[in-house]
């Protein structure tokens, strides 16, 4: 199978699945240790979902301007090309990178009942439903990803009528080329304005499920480790 | 043979993911992810984030985290606190008395949030305390604000028409407009069921309220008149035909927030907690909608929902049979799942179904909330139940059974939607066009 083909002499498929599920099997092994050693990651992890998050609400604003503007737009006649593109992107980019933030408050729904019959049952049935859970996630991510890099190789561009400054392509481009490179990329860069390519509203997908992933590998470190369960909703407030 | 085969598997790995409680988007991408395996030779993966994909940057999606801000906003401003003062005047002079106002208060508040929690949290914080102190009995309080909170899916704006109208491509105007009369006949019957309780057992009425001026009237209800006005503003510019749901969401956002600030209430942390919940309930709902476009996607390519309906159709059911069968099956269904991952669960396999029955798919959505409705307030899983339960303290079995009587009237309005389809279907027939699309 192309798509886990052998990345630093292991399949992809062992970095992605199998490695993760030995860190976890070690943390119910070993608590102590590898809770001590997991503490400094956790907190760094914590506040990177957390501006996830902040990132995702900028983005719900960015939807109700667009909106607004387009209909300010409307009502004095003047045109607004792309809009339902860009709020379209906007939707994407609110969705993805809250799904890890959310996770972590507790606000994604599922069945509980069994959760709740017994709490040495209900903490090894939650220690399952996220190791599911993480591996779905991370096959989700691995395709966002694979998906995101076919955009930008086959010079994918928006169906719409979305522009995009030629600078933005180029910021992100950055982080994507060797910094020797970067003299040469930003004197290609015009000033013009051209057709979204798809790979762009596309990185908050990749971002958010890879976050996604990370944060259901990460909280079932936690399970495991502290024996207690470590996502509490606040649902009901 | 092979399509009972498939259903039996799908329908398994669906309940053992949902059943081991993994969170239900992700479980729906485990089970299409395991159909796509088995029965085709696409690659799966790839196939997946094309859909999901498409389906998350769609425009039509937008009217969703804007309804949840604009319910949001006003949740976290002191409405329900005005909710009571400004409703009890207008509802003393009804057998029935003060008990109306969780219906009143429901019906309005349903119709600025599209959830069904919120609009039970906000009415209850105010009105349980106070129908308590004026000696109600405990059930009759229990049991209609159980009963009447399921409006907030039902009235317009609502997240469970959003999402089915997303499913399957239909505008979400038309089915906002198709939810405003049922919605209306609903809360009617639930009054209905006040005033006669009010003449069948008289030995339980409370003392009747003190008299009231007209103009302490007005004073009291001066925070509900914006609020009507928010209303009528959003639900009215969508049935002109001046904006589209998105923009008529995005008009509540600001209306909201401007109500907010002049009450006095709008501060740094009331719009930071209000923006981030919404962001969090969004991603919620939109988890489940990538799972169920990828579900419906690999249900598609076994050919899964062609055969099902072909197979109800030769069966030559008449729609009322196949809706009294669909009725059940949701009521069953929502015993586990909550309103919006029942729809998006079984959309794929429905649609085409009810398409071919020739049922109205505007009419359908209207009747799948009324049946959902009902699964909010049934054991064993009814969210309403369980906010209920951390607000009074009564056990789930004593809730439920207050309840009873509110599940029966959503049963009574199945059928006054079957006889009177024209409820459901004549107001989004008579929309003013306008800017085109949801």
């Amino acid at each position: 199978m192309r798509d886990w083909q052998p990345f630093l002499g292991l399949p992809l498929w062992a970095w992605l699945f199998v490695l993760p599920t030995i860190l976890a099997l070690a943390c119910l092994v070993a608590p102590e240790p590898l809770g001590r050693a997991l503490q400094p990651l956790q907190r760094l992890l914590d506040r990177v979902y957390l501006f996830s998050g902040v990132m995702a609400s900028v983005f719900m604003v960015t939807i109700l301007l667009l909106i607004v503007a387009q209909m300010v737009a409307r009502w004095s006649s003047l045109t607004f090309p792309g809009s339902t593109e860009y709020a379209g992107y906007a939707m994407a980019a609110t969705s993805f990178l809250a799904l890890a933030h959310a996770l972590t408050r507790g606000a994604h729904i599922r069945v509980s009942i069994f959760l709740n019959m017994g709490h040495r049952f209900g903490l090894w049935l939650d220690g399952f439903a996220m190791w599911i859970a993480a591996i779905t996630a991370t096959y989700f991510a691995r395709f966002a990803i694979k998906t995101n890099i076919m955009s930008e190789v086959l010079n994918d561009r928006t169906q719409g009528q979305d522009f995009t400054p030629e600078w933005l392509l180029s910021f992100f481009a950055m982080f994507a080329t060797a910094p020797a490179e970067w003299g040469k990329l930003w004197a290609e860069t015009g000033s013009d304005w051209v057709y979204t390519p798809v790979w762009l509203p596309q990185l908050p997908m990749s971002i958010g499920t890879v976050l996604l992933a990370l944060a259901l590998w990460d909280y079932l470190c936690r399970l495991l480790i502290t024996r207690r369960a470590s996502i509490t909703s606040e649902a009901v407030e | 043979m092979g399509e009972i085969y498939t259903t039996l598997i799908f329908v398994f790995v669906l309940f053992a993911l949902l059943g081991s409680s993994v969170w239900i988007g992700l479980a729906l991408m485990g089970v299409a992810w395991f159909g796509m395996e088995l029965f085709t030779t696409r690659p799966a993966g790839d196939a997946m984030i094309t859909t999901i994909w498409t389906g998350a940057s769609s425009w039509t999606l937008t009217a969703l985290p804007l309804f949840i801000w604009m319910g949001e906003i006003l949740y976290r401003t002191r409405l329900s606190q005005d909710m009571f003062r400004g409703l009890a005047p207008w509802m003393r002079w009804l057998p029935g008395g003060l008990l109306h106002t969780n219906i009143a208060g429901c019906t309005i508040f349903a119709a600025v949030s599209g959830s069904s929690a919120a609009t039970l949290t906000t009415v209850g914080k105010m009105s349980i305390p106070e129908l308590r102190k004026r000696g109600y009995p405990e059930y009759m309080i229990v049991g209609t604000l159980a009963g009447a909170a399921t409006l907030g899916l039902m009235i317009p704006p609502s997240l469970t028409l959003i999402v089915y109208g997303v499913s399957i491509n239909e505008s979400i105007t038309k089915l906002f407009m198709a939810g405003i009369f049922p919605g209306l006949v609903l809360a009617s019957l639930f009054m209905a069921y006040i005033m006669g309780w009010h003449f069948l057992a008289k030995d339980q009425r409370p003392e009747p309220e003190p008299a009231m001026s007209f103009g302490e009237m007005l004073s009291e209800s001066r925070f509900l008149i914006p609020v009507l006005m928010l209303v009528t503003v959003v639900i009215g510019s969508m049935y002109l035909g001046l904006a589209t749901a998105t923009e008529a969401a995005a008009v509540g956002v600001l209306g909201a927030l401007t109500l907010a600030l002049f009450q006095g209430s709008l501060d740094w942390l009331t719009f930071r907690e209000s923006l981030m919940g919404a962001t969090r309930t969004s991603a919620m709902i939109a988890l489940i909608l990538m799972g169920a476009s990828f579900l419906s996607l690999a249900m598609g390519f076994t050919g899964l929902p062609r055969a099902l309906a072909a197979w109800i159709d030769q069966m030559n059911l008449s729609p009322l049979v196949l809706i009294i069968a669909l009725t059940l099956f949701y009521v069953v269904l929502g015993m586990f799942l909550d309103g919006i991952s029942s729809v998006v669960l079984t959309m794929a396999i429905v649609e085409p179904m009810i398409r071919q029955a020739g049922i109205d798919v505007i009419w359908f959505g209207i009747f799948i909330v009324v049946v959902v409705e009902m699964a909010q307030v049934t054991p064993p899983i009814g969210f309403n139940l369980f906010v209920l339960q951390s607000m009074t303290r009564h056990e789930i079995s004593y809730i439920a059974k207050t309840a009873i009587p509110m599940v029966g009237l959503m049963l009574l309005m199945v059928v006054i939607l079957v006889a009177w389809p024209e409820l459901a279907t004549w107001l989004p027939n008579n929309l003013r066009s306008g800017p085109s699309g949801g």
